[in-house]
């Protein structure tokens, strides 16, 4: 018996599912009696207009500064209550996300953040994760840890409206004074009066024209909130346990079939020609589809398309066969071309004027590797195209796949299903540009799942980075004088328009993380855009693990050259205020976490380091020894400390520590992509192995509040900190630096002889 | 060929070279069982043979035939009351909340599953060597470890007869 799927969004987050036979949810459309929000990203379009009046480099210096340090990119989301909410046939409430569930446990955020302005119970809202086909405003792209700190203030609002029209058409229902009507069970009741009540659902369908109340309806201060600050269990994980949740990968329709596409032999190959004889008259081959250098199969199974595909002999112009060597060298902090980010004082002639200490790191290739790989299932028909997808941007699947098929982006509707990881790589959309060209030849729906070769070789990488550092201290232990110069392949501008890199120069992606967050008088960070030819792009946290491992790394070795305990020497170097402060906080707590300043277990060492990003202070102290027979350094606890505002769900949060620091081990440690003859060496877990439990440290986590009732970001901020803090225990245990990502047992050899 | 899986038997298309996980996602429609990189390494696609945890994206149909079958849409059976009750691990893993992507989890409680069958004590340190050939992305492995030990004491309690105070 096969079980197919209907092809409904294959996501719901409820066990409780209306039937079909009862009542329609709530319709309805508002009409704005206010200004609605405008809220245009502008930033980099008006630079273009800057750069004529202030020159290029001041220009580019600003544009900076509004990307690195910032919260989180500007967003666009609905003001109409409405778009977000539904109100069901038994009257529970349903809110609609665009933000996407990749374990993140953003959807159990997002409905804290709802409920608390609801004022309904916890059981009697569900979440549903919005297709492109609902309009939610344009942000449609989970990333850069923005979907809480972002949807928040939008979310209370709307939310806090949608009660209180709900609530001043109850009034007028039950003939009671609006200031007397409450929210009781699933509707609302008069106060004092219980018989007297109406359902939610009879209130939001009484009516279909809604109009907005005039003023804003007021929001709690934060202080008084409920909802938001437990640790609520997370709405997706019941789902996740038993197998019915549902990815880009399960995505089924009746009369699917299954595509697979030819690949490149090398990074820099182009097709010359394919011969797709054999391939089409192979069993359960369906159709093999030839488009200039697009080559795939349609089957009736997955095995039969992944068999057919390998039969189609294809001829190529290999172009060159890039070697690793020539990667790295590449990519090298040096030359005119360097992009200013930073400049506070005068640090390159403070750092002139006297000795300083200079040091280099260098960070490698790394692949995403999300257990779930690239997955897509496309049904395209002449007037209605539908994309079952494992995307962090939605939006962004669904303009390339109409424009890859030659279609109006109105007919096409994109449904995002659970990822199984997405850490950036899911932010393109190769694999439901191939589904829906496979499915458009085939005139079939297709389903187009990567293999694991497919998903290790054939997407992007955070890139090859290289970091020269230069510092000065006074007898004091102050900060005199620091520079960062960095160099890395570009993160974010292969996703954008190619305007961005004209007027930005250095990639924001790729500096993410690299300015000095210290109080330093002269500092000053320096970013060299370095043209790799393979794909680089978005992996979690962007340019933060690179760069925080380099300039924490240097702080380490600064305090330990000024004869200060590195503790010590970085609160010497932060004001008590602001995000200074936090960060003090931060370091503080993570040195009472993790026994800073107390003699470690014998063998063993200790190291510190921290960072702000998208305003969340993180700091930890990773607890390490040597394995003597093996040479590999063994991470045995790191502490943590955090401070992200407002937390919405604490336990979720401690969860995107856990993680990240997981992360982070297996950068500091294992991970590294390299190239050998014009191709990446890993085809799959065997050149590329991940942390397993075995290597994985105990982990502390806790959180501080910075109380001013906002969030901040979870998601990456604590991956930056983690390799640092190994190379700094690994100085504290052996007086020797490792400057250079992974800290495999060859590099610690090659470090201690 | 015929499939007993979950307790039921399927007849199914495939030929018996045909690979376990791809016969139980993609014509059982069992998507539940998950593929993480078709080779064995990561564990994600692990089902129980017989009770035993088996890679099926390296499983040909030839060695499961006449076999029990069981994967993470078995797990659960109908309690006393007919209500479906969760399998005590996989109410341990949302009691610590281990998963964050879920992709793995199934591989893993089903590791779990087959590893608590064979040992209902373990210490930390052989749920480590039992689960340390599970791949888990996302990065739980703190909380997976705490899940599986707390199954463990889940299972332990109701094996045994319930103590009534007086």
């Amino acid at each position: 018996m096969t079980e197919v799927q209907t092809p409904q969004p294959p996501i719901s987050e409820t066990a409780s599912t209306p039937s079909p036979t009862a009542k329609p949810a709530s319709k309805a459309r508002w009409r704005m009696s206010r200004r609605g929000f405008l809220i245009g990203a502008g930033v980099v379009a008006g630079g273009l207009a800057l750069g004529y009046v202030y020159g290029v480099p001041w220009t580019r210096l600003q544009l900076a500064q509004v990307f690195e340090g910032a919260e989180g990119p500007p967003g666009n989301y609905p003001e109409d209550p409405w778009a977000w909410f539904e109100v069901l046939p038994d009257s529970r409430i349903r809110l609609y996300l665009m933000k996407v569930e990749m374990g993140q446990g953003v959807h159990t955020a997002l409905a804290q953040i709802a409920a608390e302005e609801l004022g309904i119970a916890w059981e009697d809202l569900d979440v549903a994760q919005a297709s492109t086909g609902r309009d939610m405003g344009s942000s449609l792209m989970t990333s850069g840890s923005s979907s809480v700190s972002g949807v928040f203030a939008p979310l209370l609002a709307a939310a806090a409206t949608f009660r209180a029209m709900l609530a001043g058409e109850a009034a007028t229902l039950l003939n009671a004074p609006a200031d007397q009507v409450i929210v009781a069970q699933r509707g609302f009741a008069v106060q004092g009066d219980a018989t007297r009540r109406v359902d939610f659902y009879t209130v939001a369908t009484s009516k279909e024209n809604w109009e907005a109340p005039k003023e804003a309806v007021p929001v709690k201060h934060w202080r008084d909130f409920t909802v938001i600050g437990q640790s609520l269990p997370r709405v997706d994980i019941p789902a996740k346990v038993t197998g019915a949740a549902v990815y880009g990968m399960d995505a089924r329709l009746e009369g699917m079939k299954y595509g697979a596409i030819v690949r490149p032999p090398t990074l820099s190959a182009t097709s010359k020609s394919f011969d797709v004889s054999a391939a089409e008259a192979m069993d359960g081959v369906v159709k093999v589809v030839v488009d200039k250098d697009f080559a795939g199969v349609v089957a009736d199974s997955r095995p039969a398309a992944y068999a057919a595909v390998a039969q189609i002999r294809s001829e190529w112009d290999e172009g060159h066969r890039w070697q690793q060597e020539e990667l790295e060298s590449i990519v090298t902090a040096e030359g005119a071309d360097g992009i200013v980010i930073q400049d506070v004082g005068d640090a390159p002639r403070r750092l002139a004027e006297a000795t300083t200490l200079t040091a280099e790191y260098r960070t490698p290739f790394a692949i995403h590797t999300p257990l779930e790989a690239q997955a897509a299932l496309a049904d395209v028909q002449p007037d209605r195209v539908r994309v079952w997808c494992s995307t962090q941007g939605q939006g962004f699947v669904r303009t390339q796949v109409a424009k890859a098929i030659g279609v109006d982006e109105k007919i096409v509707e994109v449904i995002p299903t659970y990822l199984g990881g997405g850490y950036g790589r899911k932010a393109g959309w190769e694999v439901a540009i191939e589904a829906a060209r496979l499915s458009k030849a085939a005139g079939a729906p297709v389903h187009v799942g990567w293999s694991r070769t497919d998903e290790m070789r054939y997407g992007y990488f955070r890139p090859l980075t290289h970091h020269k550092l230069y510092g000065r201290v006074d007898a004091e232990g102050n900060l005199v004088a620091i520079e960062h110069r960095q160099a890395s392949g570009d993160v974010a501008f292969d996703f954008l328009p190619p305007f961005m890199s004209t007027v930005m120069g250095a990639d924001f992606g790729a500096y993410r993380g690299a300015t000095i967050r210290y109080d330093a008088p002269n500092k000053r960070t320096v970013a060299y855009r370095r043209d790799l030819p393979l794909r680089t792009g978005w992996w979690r946290g962007l340019g933060l693990l690179p760069n925080t491992f380099a300039v924490e790394s240097f702080i380490d070795e600064l305090a330990y050259a000024a004869g200060v305990d590195p503790l010590t020497f970085r609160l010497r170097n932060l004001r008590d205020e602001g995000d200074s402060a936090r960060y003090r906080r931060v370091l503080q707590a993570a040195a009472e976490l993790g026994e800073w300043g107390k003699a470690a277990p014998a063998g063993r060492a200790r190291g510190l380091a921290g960072q702000i990003d998208v305003g969340t202070a993180v700091a930890m102290v990773a607890e390490i020894s040597l394995d003597a027979a093996t040479g590999k350094l063994r991470v045995h606890k790191i502490a943590a400390a955090m401070d992200c505002g407002l937390t919405i769900n604490p336990d979720g949060a401690k969860a995107q520590v856990e993680g990240n620091i997981m992360w982070g081990v297996g950068s500091a440690l294992i991970e590294e992509m390299t190239v050998q003859d014009g191709q990446v060496v890993p085809a799959n877990f065997d050149r590329y192995p991940l942390l397993t439990m075995k290597e994985a440290p105990a982990v502390v986590v806790t959180l501080l509040e910075a109380g001013d009732g906002k969030p901040r970001g979870v998601g990456e901020p604590p991956i930056g900190p983690v390799a640092p803090a190994i190379a700094n225990a690994f100085f504290a245990l052996t007086g020797k630096r490792l400057r250079q990502l992974p800290m495999n047992a060859a590099r610690v050899a090659a470090t201690l002889t | 060929m015929n499939l007993r899986i979950n307790g039921t038997d399927h007849e199914v298309a495939s030929g018996p070279g045909a690979l376990l996980v791809y016969v139980l996602r993609d014509e059982l429609g069992m998507t539940g069982t998950k593929i993480g990189c078709a080779a064995g390494f990561c564990g994600a696609c692990t089902v129980l043979v017989d009770g035993v945890a088996t890679r099926s994206c390296i499983t040909p149909l030839t060695l499961v035939e006449g076999k029990a079958i069981t994967t993470i849409e078995g797990l659960a059976q109908p309690g006393a009351d007919g209500e479906l009750m969760l399998h005590p691990v996989q109410q341990a893993f949302i009691d610590v909340q281990a998963p964050q992507c879920g992709w793995c989890m199934s591989g893993q409680i089903l590791t779990a599953v087959a590893f608590l069958q064979s040992n209902p004590t373990p210490t930390e340190e052989e749920v480590i060597a039992a689960m340390g050939e599970n791949y888990c992305r996302c990065g739980c492995y703190h909380r997976i470890k705490q899940a599986v030990l707390a199954a463990a004491d889940r299972m332990s309690v109701a094996a045994q007869p319930m103590e009534v105070s007086a």
